[in-house]
């Protein structure tokens, strides 16, 4: 039995490296023939095609280019890529996805789909909505920033991994998630884009998987707190001369079903980082009638945020949620949705702020 | 759901009360010898005829079903019968150490896959979940409740029945319905984490789309060394499935050695070698022209589940009963 030892040995290791895909029967994934694409840009072209664009080489030493084909179907581009490149583009690392806001607006849930049952292509894949020539930005930018698709990934990942509320961002998962819940629209993240500059502008708000609205500046902050990360790094109110920074909300909404109010208080702590007003901020009574300045401003933005969002009859803060309950039948959506549009609101901001400044006046 | 799988899981601790009473029996301490006693030969023969059919359905999914996860998963473009042909070889090299050898292994089965149920841990705090997702805890709408989610999770408890015919090789203690509750309440509360995760992960609506959810759920953690975490994890139930595999393939030899009334002569390697070549060529031939075709809502799935379900209800009872007659003689 004992010379029979190194044979069997030998077979093993003859079937690990059969199973582990040095076999004729896998796909080609040699380095030096493979080039991954880290992302698609997909925009819609006047004659209904679909322009899709990406960059190659990545990481390796060659001038990169830019690479549009104008196709009909997403995975047809792929497949074009390679007829006029030297290098096999891969998914396996695709890491962003730019969409064009016109695209948008006609509905996306074809193209996502697309991906997501790709198998190569990993759920953690950013979605970002794009206002504005991406194409004319990243021919413009090459010549400045040859791994400019790396930054951008190192860019979107930075600003997921710490929720600072600076910028909403979703991927994949979380996109199909929303979309598929009867209580929430998804929502994604819209840069604006031109020739020399590359710029987060704020939240599209999404009607199933079509874009109906997009929120930015006040409203976005206002989204960070109520919803998406419920902390903001700077709060910044031109209009009352001040900025608060860490601030932290502490949100709850309640909805009476009864009376068909939405009641939503909001806690809110903040640092006061700058102040330009001419109020002496050491004397109690002047600090809190900023304080309550304040109050009322962010009140009446929320208020008419939320307006906004009933309006266009989207819901991307699980305002529908509220309504199950554990132990009675959920609505459907369609009758949430009716619902949603007639609901009052009563909206409370309380605020702390920590003054840390000494007065501006002496 | 929740409530379903608590209530199955009880239903199951009843039932392997009964089984613990038949596990004191002085017939299974014989194997065979003992059972033919109980029932008597020409029986025997027929039951071990049911059994073998049993037995192969449950192989059949086992090894089919992973198999075709690995495909869509880690090695899409490799011919499948490969990935079966792997599989079952290597069981069979597991079986062929013999019984003992066998279920010794089942120490590093669990030593390397209990720690996948830590996994999915996270799931339950993850930010974007809310406990509203759960909700309604009881649907009042009766169309929504399933007898095909009620037998899925039942045939998922099931496997303790075939305990019984490990008996001869086991210790024999008196402390085993601790263990078979031990065992069950880990299963359901496996059960129940998976389940919950699941919802919170996906949501309902959309948890009901996808194919292998617990596995789109491991694919979406992240490691800064290493991004595909499902291919470590399938990886690591090949040692569980190879476990099981060897263990049914030992059964299935043991049963058609019954079937044909040879059990009095002594296991041959040549007998061993021609059941494992039947077992393969049938799974290829399983595969190939039945599976592969009606790949969702394929009717061997829902056999099997019931043929998992009625083996762990009816063996029980079965036994019992006929212990209980043969005791009162």
């Amino acid at each position: 039995m004992k010379g029979y030892k190194p044979t069997s040995l030998l077979f093993v290791f003859c079937f690990l490296i059969v199973m582990s895909g040095c076999s004729p029967y896998t796909e080609n994934n040699i380095v030096e023939e493979i080039a991954p694409v880290i992302f698609w840009s997909i925009k819609n072209d006047p004659n209904g095609q679909l322009s899709i664009t990406t960059l190659v080489p990545p990481l390796i030493k060659e001038t990169k280019q830019t690479f549009t084909l104008k196709v009909d179907l997403i995975k047809q581009g792929g497949k074009e890529f390679n007829l006029k490149y030297y290098r096999e583009l891969k998914t396996g690392q695709l890491r962003m996805l730019f969409i064009n806001k016109e695209l948008a607006f006609k509905g996306i849930r074809t193209l996502i789909n697309t991906l997501f049952t790709d198998p190569d292509v990993s759920s953690r894949l950013y979605i970002v909505i794009v206002d504005g020539d991406f194409e004319a930005y990243l021919k413009n930018q090459l010549s400045k920033q040859p791994s400019l698709d790396y930054f951008l990934y190192r860019m979107l990942k930075h600003y997921e991994k710490y929720n600072q509320g600076d910028m909403s961002i979703v991927n994949l998962h979380e996109f199909m998630k929303q979309l598929y819940s009867p209580f929430q629209d998804p929502i994604l993240p819209v840069f604006k884009a031109d020739k020399n500059n590359f710029t987060y502008e704020g939240t599209a708000l999404f009607h199933g998987d079509k874009l109906k609205t997009t929120i930015n500046n006040m409203d976005d902050q206002i989204f960070q707190l109520l919803g998406n990360d419920r902390y903001v790094k700077l709060l910044a109110l031109p209009k009352q001369k001040l900025v608060l920074g860490r601030v932290r909300s502490k949100v709850e909404f309640r909805l009476d079903q009864t009376t068909k109010v939405l009641h939503v208080t909001d806690q809110i702590n903040g640092r006061l980082e700058e102040y330009q007003g001419n109020k002496n901020l050491l004397n109690q009574s002047e600090l809190s009638s900023l304080n309550k300045e304040v109050e009322v401003y962010l009140e009446h933005e929320t208020t008419e945020l939320l307006k906004n969002m009933q309006k266009e009859k989207v819901d991307p803060l699980q305002i529908g949620l509220l309504t199950t309950s554990p132990f009675f039948e959920r609505m459907t959506s369609k009758e949430w949705k009716d619902q949603w549009e007639n609901i009052k609101l009563d909206v409370h901001f309380s605020l702390k702020i920590q003054p840390v400044t000494t007065g501006n006046k002496m | 759901m929740i409530i379903v799988i608590i209530g199955i899981g009880f239903v199951s601790q009843l039932n392997l009360f009964i089984l613990s009473k038949c596990w004191k029996s002085r017939f299974l301490k014989d194997g065979a010898e003992g059972i033919s006693k109980l029932f008597g030969k020409r029986m025997i023969r027929l039951y071990a005829f049911i059994g073998l059919f049993f037995i192969f359905m449950k192989m059949a999914i086992f090894t089919i079903g992973y198999s075709d996860i690995m495909h869509q998963y880690i090695f899409p473009s490799i011919n499948n019968n490969w990935l079966i042909l792997f599989i079952f070889l290597t069981s069979l090299y597991l079986a062929s150490k013999g019984m003992e050898k066998t279920f010794q292994f089942v120490v590093i089965v669990m030593l390397s896959t209990f720690w996948i149920i830590f996994v999915f841990i996270p799931f339950l705090f993850a930010p974007m979940s809310s406990i509203h997702d759960l909700y309604p805890l009881i649907p009042n709408d009766p169309s929504l409740f399933s007898w095909k989610g009620v037998l899925l999770i039942w045939s998922s408890l099931s496997g303790p029945e075939y305990l019984i015919f490990l008996k001869p090789w086991l210790t024999h203690d008196k402390r085993q319905f601790m263990y078979f509750t031990i065992g069950n309440m880990i299963s359901v509360l496996e059960y129940l984490l998976l389940f919950i995760a699941a919802i919170l992960f996906f949501g309902s609506n959309y948890l009901s789309k996808t194919l292998y959810p617990t596995i789109d759920m491991i694919k979406y953690l992240q490691s800064p060394v290493f991004e595909r975490m499902e291919i470590i994890v399938i990886s690591v139930y090949l040692f569980y499935i190879v476990f099981a595999l060897a263990l049914f393939l030992l059964f299935f030899y043991g049963l058609s050695r019954l079937a044909l009334a040879k059990w009095n002569l002594q296991t041959t390697r040549k007998g061993y070698l021609f059941c494992a070549a039947v077992i393969l060529s049938s799974f290829l031939i399983f595969y190939n022209f039945l599976w592969k075709f009606s790949y969702k809502g394929f009717w061997g799935l829902d056999l099997e589940i019931a043929l998992s379900s009625l083996s762990y209800l009816i063996i029980p009872i079965i036994l019992w009963i006929a212990i209980k007659r043969k005791e009162d003689v």
